[in-house]
């Protein structure tokens, strides 16, 4: 693949959550509570439904997800 | 002390608490801000970087594993490495035990869980604003912000109401601390702790780590549905809170749920009393409250800097930084860069968009209580345009000696129709 940082990911994008950097803040389940769900034993955010979202509502969640733990799969939504 | 001796690097001297007496030196970090690449600030036998434009503030706070919080201190002096390990609280703490105690007391503070302190909120602010209008008035501190988020964070805690009083006597001298003169002294409250491993380098937070731990040993016995027990039962990763944890976090709560946020309300009030128009605006148009919030908030800046120290050698905005070196985050700068916030100085309720950095600038050690802050302060400015009072300010603002926290120790305010 070509390695180009900058590569805009593909609309819709699926969205996955790093289970180590998570600090259960909420601010994803608060922005797109139908994709982001604080699980209540693990206090760690869990991707539900789809987790696809257009694109720019993924890039506002990712930038303001305080742990950097959101990020978008190079997986194109269908 | 740096300012004595002014040479052209002095000029931007921001760390001179009694800069603060007379407000945020706004005209200094604007000059700041100006300058191409990170300003070196001389400090004490050493010196900082100054991060005051808002787009680097958030690169620093975006990257902890370069800019650490748990090397030398958050604050802009060093501890000792026995003081640094006694104070050593969630704010001055690296993943990932960071991690690991965020996510521990997480579960309170999201805006869902917050939700749930609407009501409770909401009567408490109507109670506080029935004493300001009853007497006609007075200091804006005592009768208003300092009671409202005081008795929402002990009742989240679970903190008897009757204590209250103690507990904001005590967080009035940790707010000395900030400054350089305190009026208590060492073995006050019983303290026999040098005063160098307490937070603040005060004896009110012995007695607060005390009230804290007595608080837990009842709640261990006897689990209630509060925070207190919650954090006293509460795992992660397997493990429990220490007993150092559990002291340092319920300090760190009660401190931060209550100073930053009476601050907060403070400087919002100051605000509209300042520009009744927008008072005025809010009360026609309530679904401008969210951003009223944001301003209020960017208005404030209750929290004026945060220091990281990098874990190696790096560049920020083109400038070289070496490893194991201070950066400071002045928000209260990022909060006035013009490049972000067009005429920074307007009060504004409805610029829209939330980036002003009052919670910090995004990152892993953005504010926990948040939305518990958000809550409060959008709930008083909604509840006085309900009841249709504006406010008109006597007198001047004395202001906290304080390069640290923004706070107001004293305002007068009158309520107008």
């Amino acid at each position: 693949m070509n390695e180009c940082s900058d590569r805009v990911a593909p609309n819709p994008v699926t969205l996955i959550v790093d289970a180590e950097k998570c600090i259960g803040s909420g601010m994803c389940e608060m922005l797109e509570e139908a994709i982001f769900l604080i699980d209540e034993d693990t206090n760690v955010a869990d991707v539900i439904g789809t987790g696809h979202l257009p694109a720019d509502r993924a890039a506002a969640v990712i930038d303001r997800c305080p742990a950097g733990a959101i990020s978008a799969t190079d997986q194109a939504a269908t | 002390m740096v300012g004595a001796t002014f040479t052209s690097a002095a000029d931007h001297n921001v760390t001179d608490s009694h800069l603060y007496l007379d407000g945020i030196p706004h005209d200094r970090f604007a000059a700041l801000r100006a300058q191409p690449g990170i300003a070196w600030h001389p400090y004490g036998n050493d010196g900082f970087w100054a991060v005051t434009r808002h787009a680097d503030v958030k690169e620093v706070s975006k990257n902890p594993e370069v800019y650490s919080s748990a090397l030398g201190h958050t604050n802009l002096w060093d501890l000792e490495a026995d003081a640094l390990e006694a104070r050593r609280s969630l704010i001055d703490t690296d993943a990932p035990d960071h991690t690991r105690l965020r996510r521990l007391i997480s579960n309170v503070f999201t805006p869902k869980d917050i939700g749930r302190w609407g009501d409770l909120t909401r009567s408490v602010v109507h109670d506080v604003l029935d004493d300001f209008e009853a007497a006609g008035g007075g200091d804006w501190v005592d009768l208003v912000a300092a009671p409202l988020p005081i008795r929402v964070i002990l009742s989240i805690l679970g903190v008897p109401i009757e204590d209250a009083d103690y507990l904001v006597e005590l967080s009035n001298y940790l707010v000395e601390g900030t400054g350089e003169e305190q009026s208590l002294p060492p073995d006050a409250f019983g303290n026999s702790t040098e005063l160098r491993l307490l937070p603040f380098n005060s004896p009110a937070s012995h007695a607060m780590f005390e009230y804290g731990a007595r608080l837990a040993d009842l709640r261990r016995d006897n689990p209630r549905d509060d925070m207190v027990t919650m954090l006293v039962q509460a795992e992660a990763d397997g493990k429990k809170l220490s007993a150092s944890e559990f002291r340092n976090l319920f300090h760190l709560l009660i401190f931060a749920g209550n100073e930053t946020t009476r601050t907060a309300l403070s400087h919002g009030a100051i605000a509209f009393a300042e520009h009744p128009a927008q008072l005025a605006r809010l009360t026609a148009d309530r679904s401008l409250i969210d951003t009223a919030t944001d301003e209020v908030l960017r208005s404030a800046t209750p929290v004026l800097h945060m220091r990281r120290t990098t874990t190696r050698a790096t560049e920020l905005a083109g400038t070289e930084i070496g490893a194991g070196e201070k950066v400071v985050m002045w928000y209260a700068s990022a909060n006035r860069d013009e490049s972000v916030f067009p005429d920074p100085f307007a009060f504004d309720i409805d610029r829209g968009g939330s980036n002003q950095f009052s919670f910090g600038g995004g990152g892993p050690y953005f504010c926990l209580g948040a939305f518990l802050a958000r809550l409060e302060i959008s709930s008083l400015f909604d509840a006085m345009a309900d009841r249709g009072i504006g406010l008109e300010q006597r007198g001047e603002i004395k202001r906290c000696p304080s390069n640290c926290v923004h706070g107001v120790l004293a305002v007068d305010m009158e309520p107008v129709k």
